[in-house]
């Protein structure tokens, strides 16, 4: 997938700005934002369902919005919190999709069954959708996208309204499906989810799009320095001062009984900082490294900053 | 044939869309219910100055033709005026847009299937129009016209149907565009009987020819015109057309037809598909 100087406007607002990224076969890619951010923007026009006022965005190699039949034909989407039509059962409205992609009868009643028992509602494949909680709706909301056995997986908010154990069912399936050579792209609020399955991550903040590429390199960009967490009976002006005084050391900011002392490197120097807190005659109950997770990363990138 | 077979399955979905909404249903079973309850009053008036026996084996033209003027334009309305609204009110527009289908597949299904549905419902009527002057009144007369009655219907009902569709389209709120399409329909009706007023009191022609640029004089007069054209006996009592008021009242359904639905289609095809608005 490649989206290219996407902008897209709400009358005056720009929802996007020249938004620009590449999705690789078998990447998993995490599409971060706050709310409002574009994110969902950026999903409904890659499906063609916006029109962009600039840019374009290729799956592929084929346009979305000139050659809908073409370009999804291998794709699968789950929207967020989507509403199904309440009048189909479960089997009945995989089976319209399945229409939808020209799969055979066979096809379809084969699929079927996989998936209503891949989501775990194996029972509920004959019951109205109408009767169905949001969890069960998310669920067959993924097998909807999964019918067509696509290429392409692009999830806003997948694993949202899904109880733990349904979310780590499903994180464990992406996974898998990323093996089996799909592209996988996830909009979603949940870093740690996002850690954890994605190869890639995009962040977006006020339609702009501030960080594109691997995972680890999200967070090496994103952090200068480590800190180190001491935790102490009682923290001195003598130990505070002595600690600011150590060329490895950027600056110590204290908390009650907690230093943070943020080092220039990304080096772990416990072992330094620890003998130099016994040498002041402090008593260290803990010393921690504190280093970047992607939440960390993700904050910094929306201040604009590394 | 692909992009047929999209179409035929936007077709099948619009059906049981339909369908599930009772209160089609409801409609449904009401215009039967007003056919069945006027034909037993209109038998109680055989042999009166209201219905001579000469009328007698004409009654299933007024059997069918009576439910067309309010019930079938009203199931039409409401048929359309969901049709793409609810796909926008409930966000399911995104979730079949998304799929490889383009939007002239997707509107030519939805039209389709509403005014294939809506068809089956003035066959149906049509048919228990017939079934009930066979019933009240015994042997009847140009019964092989029943079928042209029933596609002059099918016609006449293609008016407010696409104008409910394009408002269902323009609007995207299904509520909004009903209320339209049915004020429209009202507001045609007062406006044309009072043009057709004016005329008569004024003798003026020009009053006349607007009343029948008016929306409802073509999609309620067409039937029982084309009927006055096939059935000449005088004691139809149908309202005499010449051939050029026929043409006229075609061509006038056939415009409008067409204007409501390239506007329909001018708005889905050159516009974002609108997000979850219920």
């Amino acid at each position: 997938m490649n989206v290219s100087n996407l902008t897209k406007y709400y009358g005056k607002f720009k929802a996007l700005d020249s938004v620009s990224f590449t999705v690789d076969k078998g990447w998993v890619y995490g599409y971060l934002g706050p709310n409002g951010a574009g994110k969902t923007t950026t999903i409904r026009t890659m499906l063609g369902l916006l029109k962009p006022d600039q840019g374009e965005v290729q799956i592929a190699g084929v346009n979305p919005t000139n050659n809908p039949v073409n370009a999804l034909q291998h794709v699968g989407y789950a929207p967020e919190l989507p509403t199904l039509q309440g009048f189909f059962t479960g089997e009945q409205m995989l089976d319209f999709m399945g229409k939808m992609f020209g799969l055979s009868t066979q096809k379809r009643k084969e699929r079927i069954t996989q998936l209503l028992d891949l989501i775990g509602l194996k029972e509920w494949g004959k019951k109205k959708i109408g009767n169905y909680s949001k969890g069960m709706v998310q669920r067959l909301s993924v097998a909807l996208a999964l019918i067509n056995d696509p290429m392409v997986l692009i999830m806003d908010e997948p694993t949202i309204g899904m109880d733990p154990e349904a979310t780590a069912h499903f994180r464990s399936l992406f996974t898998n499906l990323s093996k089996e050579g799909k592209t996988i792209f996830i909009s979603s609020h949940l870093l740690d989810e996002v850690q954890r399955i994605c190869t890639h991550v995009g962040m977006i903040n006020k339609g702009k799009i501030v960080f594109t590429g691997p995972i680890e390199q999200v967070l090496e960009t994103f952090t200068q320095q480590w800190a180190v967490e001491a935790e102490l009976e009682k923290v001195t002006e003598t130990i505070v001062s002595s600690l600011k005084k150590l060329d490895f050391v950027e600056d110590v900011k204290v908390d009650g009984n907690k230093l943070m002392i943020e080092l220039k490197e990304k080096k772990d120097m416990r072992g330094e900082i620890s003998s130099e807190i016994f040498k002041q005659k402090g008593v260290l109950l803990s010393l921690n490294l504190h280093k970047i997770t992607l939440e960390d990363a993700y904050l910094r990138a929306l201040k604009g900053g590394k | 044939m692909d992009a047929l077979r999209r179409v035929a399955v936007i077709i099948g979905y619009e059906w049981r869309r339909a369908l599930a909404k009772k209160k089609i249903l409801a409609l449904l079973i009401l215009a039967i219910a007003f056919q069945t309850l006027i034909m037993i009053g209109f038998s109680q008036l055989v042999g009166t100055i209201f219905l001579t026996n000469e009328i007698k084996p004409f009654m299933w033209i007024y059997g069918v033709l009576q439910g067309q003027g309010l019930f079938v334009q009203l199931i039409a309305i409401i048929v359309a005026g969901s049709s793409m609204a609810e796909e926008y009110e409930h966000g399911t527009a995104d979730i079949l847009l998304s799929k490889p289908i383009t939007r002239v597949e997707y509107i030519s299904g939805k039209f389709l299937g509403g005014f294939s549905l809506l068809a089956m419902v003035e066959a149906l009527t049509t048919f228990v129009g017939v079934v009930l002057s066979l019933w009240f009144f015994g042997a009847q007369s140009g019964l092989q016209f029943a079928p042209l009655m029933f596609l002059a219907i099918a016609y006449s009902s293609l008016i407010f149907f696409c104008l409910s569709f394009m408002c269902s389209e323009i609007f995207r709120g299904s509520t909004l565009a009903m209320l339209l399409a049915f004020g429209i329909f009202i507001a045609s009706t007062v406006i044309g009987a009072i043009l057709v007023s004016l005329s008569s009191l004024s003798g003026q022609h020009l009053y006349l020819y607007l009343s029948e640029c008016i929306p409802t004089w073509a999609a309620t007069s067409f039937p029982s015109f084309l009927m006055s054209e096939l059935i000449t006996a005088p004691s139809t009592a149908l309202p005499v057309a010449d051939p050029e008021t026929l043409y006229l009242a075609t061509t006038i359904i056939a415009v409008y037809t067409i204007i409501f639905l390239l506007i329909a289609a001018y708005r889905l095809l050159k516009t974002d598909v609108t997000k979850k608005t219920a």
